[in-house]
C-alpha cells in the first residue's frame, strides 16, 4: 500500500518549517512594520548601538537612507521635514531639506536637515512619522501639507489591516518566510530592476480608483476633512514638544484651456489658516512660486526638479528669517584695534 | 471563481473530500452540482446557457444514435433553463440582469427544438441522423457565433459599408461572452460528430453527459476532452487511490509555479511593450514578444496543469495540452505540441473532413488555409487573430513546399546541430506569430515591426535590467523542462529521488507564494 504522506511532501513542509523558525528567530528586527503600509510606528527607524538612528526602506515606508544622532547636538539646528512626494524630491541631495541645511550651513549655522518623506503619504500617516520623529528633538518642524494623498492613506490602511485579519487569502502571509521572500524580491528586484513605466502600469487600478473618486465631490469633501483633521492633530502634536512648525502649502502645475499656466492649492492654503498661530508659521508654495517663472521648475504636474527646490529651500530660509526662528547669517567684521578681519553676528 | 483564487483554494479541498465520502452514484450529482456552481460564481445567468447546450446534444446525440426520448421528457427538462432565469430574475438586485430578450429566448428556443425534434423524426430513416447531426451543430455553433462573434462580424460589415459610402447607423448590442464557450461547445461538437460516426456511443444517464459537459477542472479553458476519454471515467466508479492525490497536487504545484511565478512576471514585461503609449525600440520590441511567449506558454500551459492536477484529485485523468512547444522544429510539429486537444480537434473535425492531404498539394494547402484561419478565428473576434492563422497557414505552405524546410521538419533523420538550428529557427518564427497574436490592432503591429528594425546604439539601454527579469523568471522554468525533458511533461519527476524531488517542490512553493506580481486573468479565458 502506498504510503499517505510521500517522503519528499515531508521533506518539502520540513524544509518550510525550518526556514521559517530561522527567519522568526534570525530576522525578526527587520520585519518590523513590514505589511503594516506605513502604520507601523517604528517601521524604517533603526536605532545603532553608537547613539546614531538610521532611516531604511522598509514595506510601507521608503525613506531615502539617512543617519543622524538620536540626540542633538547641543549646537545644531536640526530640520525635519514631513510630506509626500513632493517634499521628498529624487534624492537625499536635491531635496529642499537637504539644501535648507546645507545653505544655512553655508551662512555659519550648524545646520542639518532630514527628510522623513514619503510617496503618496496622506496626513494620517505623516502624523505616524512625524510622532516618532518628534522623539529625536527637532528644531524645527517643516510639514509640507497637502491633500492629494488621502485616498492613498485609506486604501493602504484597508491593505495593512486585511495583512492582519485571518481571511483566507491572507493566511500565506502569516509566514515570516514567505513575507520575508516577499519583501526581498519587492526591494531588492522588482524595485531595483523593474523601471518606473512598467511598475506605473501595475498600479493603474489604484489610480483609476483614486481619479474615479475624486470626482465625486462628497467623498473629496470627506478627504479634505480627513486631511484637516490629522493636520490639526499634528500641528497641536509638534507644539507640544515646544517645536515650531512650518506649514509650508503645496501648489500644482496646471493648464487653463488657453494652455496658459497657473497654479492651483487645491484649497489647501485656506484649510491652513485656522491652524496659525504661536509657533506656527505659514508658507504657501503658490504664493512664492507665482512671482517667477515656475513653469520650468516642474518635472510634472506635481513635482518639482532640483531648482525647484533650491527655489523653495531659498524661499524657507527666507521666511525662517522673517520669523527669526534661525539667527541671521554671520557677517565679517573688521577689527577696529588691529583691522583683522572676523566672523560675527 | 478562477484556480488561482483563495476561493478556489477553499472550493477544491471542499469537494475532493466530499467527492471521496459519498457513495458512487452521488458523486456525479456532487460533481454536476460543484461544476455549475463553479460556473456560476462568474455569472449565474449564464448556466441557462450551459444547460441548453447540454440539453440539446443529450437528446439530439441520443437521436443519432435512433432512440427517441418521450417528448413530456424533453420539454420538462428544456424548460429548466427558463425556470432558472426567471429564478436569477427574482433573486437578481437588477432586472436589467435578466431582460425580457433573455426570457423569450428561454421560451421560444424549447419550443423551437422541440418541435424541431419531432419534425425530424418524421423524415426518412437513413436522413434522420444527419439531420440530428446539423441540429446539434447548429445550436453549437449558433450559440458561439452569437455570442463570440456577432458584434465582429457586424462591425466589420458597417465598417466596410462605411467604406463604401453608405453608413448604415447600426448601434451593436452590448453581448457579454460566456466564458468557456469556445472550450465546451467544441467538446459538444466532437461528442455529436464521434456518435455520428459510430466511434463513440452515446450517453444515457442525462447526469452523467451533464457532468461531462460542465466538468468544471476543463469547462472554462480546456483542456477539450473526448468523449472516449473523459465519459468512461465518470462513469466508471473510481477507487480511491493516494497516489492520484499525490499526482494531482504536484500538477497543481507546478501549474501555479507556471502561472503565478513565470507569466504573471511576465506579463509585466509585455503590458509595457505593447501598452500604446509605449516608444518601442528593437530591444524592447524583441524582450516584449519574448516574455509574451513565456507568459502565454506559462499561462495557458499553467492553466492546463492546475486543471489536470483538480481533475487527478477526483481520480480523473485529463489530457496533456503542451509537450514543450518551443522547442519545435517545425510548424507541425509546433502544433502537435501547442493546445494539442485543440489542434487534435481541428485535425479530426475540419481539417480531415475537408480531404485532408489525400486530393493532392493544392487542396492540401487550401484544407490547410481553411483550418487555420478557423482556429486563428476561434481564439477571439479580432483580425489580428484571423491573421495569426493565416501566418501559420503561411508557415506550413512553405514547410509542405520547400524542400530544404520540409527536411527540416523531420527531426528522424537531421543532425543535431541541424535540429538545434531547425528548433532555433521555428522559435523566431514563433515569436514573430506571438507578435501577431499579441497585438491590439495592425497598427500596432506595424508598430511592432517598424521598432524592430531600430537597433540604433544610441537607443536607450534600459531593458538590461528588465531583460534580467525575464531571464529570472523564465530561468526556473526551463530548468524544470531540462529535468523533465524526456517525458516532454514537467510533471514528470518521477526519476528524481525524493530528496530531490522534496527540494524542488520546496523551491516551487516559495518562488510562487514570493512572487511579487499582481494577479493578472487566465489568457485563454476570453477565447
Amino acid at each position: 500500500m502506498k504510503k499517505w504522506l510521500a517522503p519528499s511532501f515531508v521533506l518539502m513542509l520540513a524544509l518550510l518549517v525550518a526556514g521559517e523558525l530561522v527567519v522568526r528567530i534570525g530576522f525578526k528586527r527587520s520585519m518590523t512594520g513590514r505589511f503594516d503600509y506605513g502604520y507601523d510606528p517604528n517601521a524604517g527607524f533603526v536605532e545603532n548601538s553608537n547613539g546614531t538612528v538610521s532611516l531604511t526602506r522598509t514595506g510601507g515606508r521608503h525613506f531615502f537612507p539617512q543617519t543622524f544622532s538620536r540626540v542633538r547636538p547641543p549646537d545644531a539646528y536640526r530640520i525635519m521635514v514631513f510630506g509626500d512626494s513632493v517634499p521628498r524630491g529624487g534624492s537625499v541631495a536635491t531635496c529642499y531639506a537637504t539644501q535648507v541645511a546645507d545653505k544655512l550651513s553655508a551662512q555659519g549655522i550648524k545646520a542639518e536637515g532630514i527628510n522623513f518623506c514619503i510617496g503618496g503619504n496622506g496626513a494620517l500617516r505623516t502624523q505616524i512619522i512625524l510622532r516618532k520623529g518628534l522623539q529625536y528633538q527637532p528644531s524645527l518642524v517643516i510639514l509640507h501639507a497637502d491633500n492629494s494623498d488621502e485616498y492613498d492613506d485609506e486604501r493602504e490602511y484597508k491593505r495593512a489591516q486585511n495583512f492582519k485579519s485571518w481571511a483566507p487569502q491572507y493566511w500565506l502571509t502569516k509566514s515570516y518566510l514567505i513575507r520575508r521572500i516577499y519583501e526581498f524580491t519587492t526591494e531588492q528586484i522588482y524595485w531595483a530592476w523593474l523601471p518606473n513605466a512598467i511598475r506605473d502600469l501595475n498600479s493603474v487600478n489604484d489610480d483609476d480608483i483614486k481619479k474615479q473618486d475624486g470626482e465625486n465631490s462628497q467623498q473629496r469633501q470627506e478627504w479634505n476633512q480627513r486631511f484637516v483633521k490629522y493636520t490639526t492633530e499634528s500641528v497641536q502634536l509638534a507644539r507640544s514638544y515646544g517645536v515650531p512648525v512650518l506649514l509650508v502649502s503645496e501648489a500644482r502645475l496646471r493648464y487653463d484651456s488657453n494652455n496658459q499656466p497657473y497654479l492651483d492649492d487645491l484649497g489647501v492654503d485656506n484649510y491652513l489658516q485656522p491652524l496659525l498661530g504661536p509657533g506656527v508659521y505659514f508658507l504657501s508654495m503658490k504664493q512664492v512660486l507665482k512671482n517667477t517663472d515656475y513653469v520650468p521648475l516642474f518635472s510634472d504636474g506635481t513635482h518639482l526638479h532640483p531648482p525647484g527646490h533650491a527655489f523653495l529651500a531659498d524661499e524657507i530660509i527666507k521666511k525662517l528669517r522673517e520669523e527669526k526662528l534661525v539667527p541671521l547669517p554671520m557677517r565679517i567684521f573688521p577689527n577696529p584695534i588691529n583691522g583683522e578681519r572676523h566672523a560675527g553676528w | 471563481m478562477t484556480f488561482i483564487s483563495w476561493q478556489y483554494a477553499l472550493f477544491l479541498p471542499a469537494v475532493v473530500l466530499a467527492y471521496w465520502l459519498v457513495p458512487w452514484r452521488g458523486r456525479i450529482l456532487l460533481l454536476l452540482g460543484a461544476s455549475y456552481f463553479f460556473y456560476g460564481m462568474w455569472d449565474a445567468r449564464f448556466l441557462a446557457l450551459l444547460s441548453t447546450t447540454t440539453i440539446v446534444d443529450f437528446f439530439g446525440v441520443l437521436a443519432i444514435a435512433g432512440r427517441k426520448e418521450p417528448m413530456m421528457k424533453i420539454i420538462g427538462i428544456g424548460f429548466l433553463p427558463l425556470v432558472w432565469l426567471l429564478g436569477c430574475r427574482f433573486f437578481a438586485t437588477s432586472q436589467a440582469a435578466v431582460t425580457h430578450g433573455i426570457i423569450f429566448a428561454a421560451v421560444f428556443l424549447p419550443i423551437l427544438y422541440v418541435t424541431l425534434y419531432q419534425l425530424l423524426w418524421r423524415l426518412p430513416v437513413e436522413k434522420q441522423r444527419r439531420a440530428f447531426l446539423i441540429l446539434s451543430l447548429c445550436s453549437n455553433l449558433g450559440a458561439l457565433g452569437f455570442f463570440k462573434y456577432f458584434n465582429f462580424f457586424a462591425g466589420s460589415l458597417s465598417h466596410l459599408l462605411t467604406h463604401l459610402g453608405w453608413d448604415p447607423g447600426w448601434t451593436l448590442p452590448h453581448i457579454i461572452l460566456p466564458i468557456g464557450i469556445s472550450f465546451y461547445t467544441f467538446q459538444s461538437i466532437s461528442y455529436a460528430v464521434d456518435v455520428y460516426r459510430g466511434t463513440a456511443k452515446p450517453s444515457h444517464d442525462f447526469f452523467t453527459f451533464a457532468a461531462f459537459v460542465s466538468f468544471f477542472p476543463q469547462l472554462v479553458a480546456g483542456p477539450i476532452e473526448r468523449r472516449n476519454d473523459l465519459l468512461p471515467q465518470l462513469e466508471m466508479p473510481r477507487k480511491f487511490e493516494i497516489t492520484d492525490i499525490h499526482l494531482g497536487l504536484r500538477l497543481i504545484l507546478i501549474g501555479l509555479f507556471k502561472k503565478i511565478f513565470v507569466a504573471d512576471n511576465c506579463a509585466m514585461l509585455v503590458n509595457y511593450a505593447f501598452d500604446p503609449k509605449t516608444v518601442l525600440n528593437g530591444p524592447w520590441a524583441l524582450l516584449g514578444v519574448l516574455a509574451f511567449a513565456f507568459q502565454i506558454y506559462g499561462d495557458f500551459s499553467g492553466y492546463t496543469d492546475i486543471a489536470r492536477g483538480s481533475a487527478r484529485l477526483l481520480g480523473v485523468q485529463l489530457n496533456r495540452n503542451f509537450l514543450f512547444p518551443y522547442f519545435a522544429s517545425s510548424p507541425s510539429d509546433f502544433w502537435r505540441r501547442w493546445h494539442v486537444t485543440l489542434s487534435f480537434w481541428f485535425r479530426d473535425y475540419v481539417y480531415i473532413p475537408l480531404g485532408g492531404n489525400r486530393d493532392g498539394l493544392l487542396m492540401t494547402f487550401r484544407n490547410l488555409w481553411i483550418t487555420m484561419l478557423l482556429a486563428g478565428l476561434w481564439h477571439g473576434a479580432r483580425w489580428t487573430f484571423v491573421m495569426w492563422g493565416a501566418y501559420y497557414a503561411l508557415l506550413l505552405t512553405l514547410y509542405h513546399a520547400v524542400p530544404a524546410l520540409n527536411r527540416l521538419s523531420d527531426p528522424e533523420k537531421n543532425s543535431p546541430g541541424r535540429r538545434i538550428a531547425g528548433a532555433l529557427l521555428m522559435f523566431a518564427l514563433t515569436l514573430v506569430g506571438w507578435a501577431i497574436f499579441r497585438s491590439d490592432s495592425i497598427a500596432q503591429l506595424e508598430g511592432w515591426f517598424a521598432a524592430l528594425g531600430n537597433w540604433n546604439p544610441r537607443v536607450a539601454t534600459d531593458w538590461i535590467k528588465p531583460g534580467c527579469w525575464w531571464l529570472l523568471h523564465v530561468g526556473p522554468l526551463l530548468l524544470l523542462q531540462a529535468a523533465t525533458w524526456k517525458a516532454r511533461d514537467e510533471m514528470e519527476l518521477g526519476r528524481f529521488s525524493w530528496p530531490v524531488r522534496g527540494l524542488i517542490y520546496t523551491l516551487l512553493f516559495l518562488l510562487v507564494s514570493g512572487s511579487v506580481a499582481p494577479d493578472v486573468e487566465f489568457i485563454y479565458f476570453q477565447f
